[in-house]
């Protein structure tokens, strides 16, 4: 067995840690790099609790062995507030009461993150099948889905009024 | 339990390592589930992620995916539009930005869905060990050699048709999946290839459905007694997704909406 110095990128910042075999992206974030936001659920890539994003796309990071990902960037949960302000897709899970235990929480909002970057303007259809690998066992989804509408709405919002100000 | 995780730079190596032992690790959407139950027996696992082998070329008809091709990559190519669904259909998102083209023809029933659609496309299968390449027909038992590709000619605009019946819209096992490829010349079928997903313990290559389509109109009639020539190459599982009766019973269905379109 041999262990391995790993280097991510994770929310921006260069690390580095060591890997063993077994240590899957999801538990280097949590039990070497701290970040507690992405969850172990299923450990079968089932329920999406430990979605993170990986040079941008959402993964489920705990069906990746840290070795094969040596160099990526990986966002979290954590990385997505802006000091105390919280992202659009935060704000409007709180909003729209989209969390209730808050178990995939951190899963659904990268899934939704991923979404909005690539598509600012999703219909309904196109919302569940970005969460469609992300389990909630308490909200029902909709609230989770309008929470998502809800946060791509904002972002629109806010990009029109930057355009209007970069205009004045 | 896993011993050791090699991220290998080339196919060559890859392939030594394999020769040894190891097993080779696509996106890990199959094994690694496996593995994390922390109860399975030592296991070395070559990942082929920096192998070279994810990329896709499309030369006039001719179509060639390398085997670390992740379902998604398919799934946002624009040349491959007619896999657009096919992949679509397969898993969730997260998943689909893991899980591998190659690693899908090792996915066991009722999953394996690009599978399916790649027999009916008639796709060749290239393999490499240890004494050389091989090249097989996709749906054939692949030996625990690497994948490094498959390759099939995209089929004339309008003949590739596609059905997956599952519980849910998205994220949800097989039920009956059907994938075909259907010529017509004058309102007859002049060739027919058609295969089947949910209704065994592989991938079905319905050779009676599609002698009884060709040479006749492609009408429900014909198509219902295409069904049932084919209900003998039928095999299913009850499972929890579905029943082996209630998969038997609608595969009819879904063969007319796959090769109708209602």
């Amino acid at each position: 067995m041999s262990v391995k110095i790993v280097n991510l990128k994770v929310n921006g910042v260069d690390k580095a840690f060591m890997a063993r075999p077994e240590t899957t992206l999801l538990l280097a974030l949590r039990e070497q790099l701290g970040l507690m936001g992405a969850k172990r659920g299923c450990a079968q890539g089932a329920c999406g609790s430990c979605t993170v994003l990986l040079d941008g796309a959402p993964v489920v990071s705990c069906l990746v062995p840290a070795a094969t990902v040596d160099g990526g960037d990986v966002a979290t949960v954590e990385g997505l507030a802006d000091g105390r302000r919280l992202s659009d897709v935060q704000q409007a899970f709180i909003d729209g009461f989209a969390t209730q235990c808050g178990f995939c929480t951190p899963g659904m909002i990268m899934s939704a993150e991923a979404l909005l970057a690539r598509n600012p303007d999703p219909t309904a259809d196109e919302v569940n099948e970005a969460i469609s690998g992300n389990v909630c066992r308490c909200t029902g989804y909709a609230p989770i889905v309008s929470a998502i509408l809800d946060a791509a709405q904002r972002r629109r919002e806010r990009a029109e009024g930057a355009d209007q100000e970069a205009t004045l | 339990m896993l011993t050791e995780v090699h991220v290998p730079d080339d196919v060559d190596a890859a392939v030594r390592l394999v020769s040894s032992g190891a097993r080779a690790l696509g996106g890990g959407t199959s094994l690694m589930p496996w593995l994390n139950d922390y109860a399975s027996p030592p296991t070395e696992l070559v990942s082929l992620r920096r192998a070279g082998l994810a990329r896709i070329d499309v030369a006039g008809e001719a179509v060639t995916i390398g085997a670390a091709t992740t379902l998604a990559q398919v799934e946002q190519d624009e040349r491959l539009e007619i896999l657009n669904p096919v992949v679509r259909s397969i898993a969730s998102v997260p998943v689909r930005n893991l899980a591998t083209v190659g690693g899908n023809l090792f996915a066991r029933q009722p999953h394996g869905d690009l599978a399916v659609a790649l027999v009916a496309l008639d796709a060749r299968v290239t393999l490499v060990g240890a004494d050389g390449s091989r090249e097989l027909p996709a749906g054939d038992d692949l030996p625990p050699f690497i994948v490094t590709r498959v390759a099939f000619a995209l089929p004339a605009a309008g003949t590739f048709r596609y059905v997956k019946a599952a519980r849910r819209r998205w994220n949800s096992a097989s039920i009956v999946t059907v994938a075909a490829v259907v010529t017509e010349s004058d309102g007859v079928v002049t060739a027919a290839r058609v295969a089947l997903g949910g209704v065994g313990p592989r991938v079905v290559r319905a050779h009676a459905v599609e002698a009884a389509l060709v040479g006749g109109p492609l009408t429900e009639q014909a198509i219902g007694v295409a069904a049932e020539a084919g209900r003998s190459e039928l095999a299913p599982a009850d499972d929890a997704y579905a029943s082996a009766w209630y998969r038997a019973r609608v595969f009819p269905v879904h063969l007319r909406r796959a090769l109708l379109g209602r």
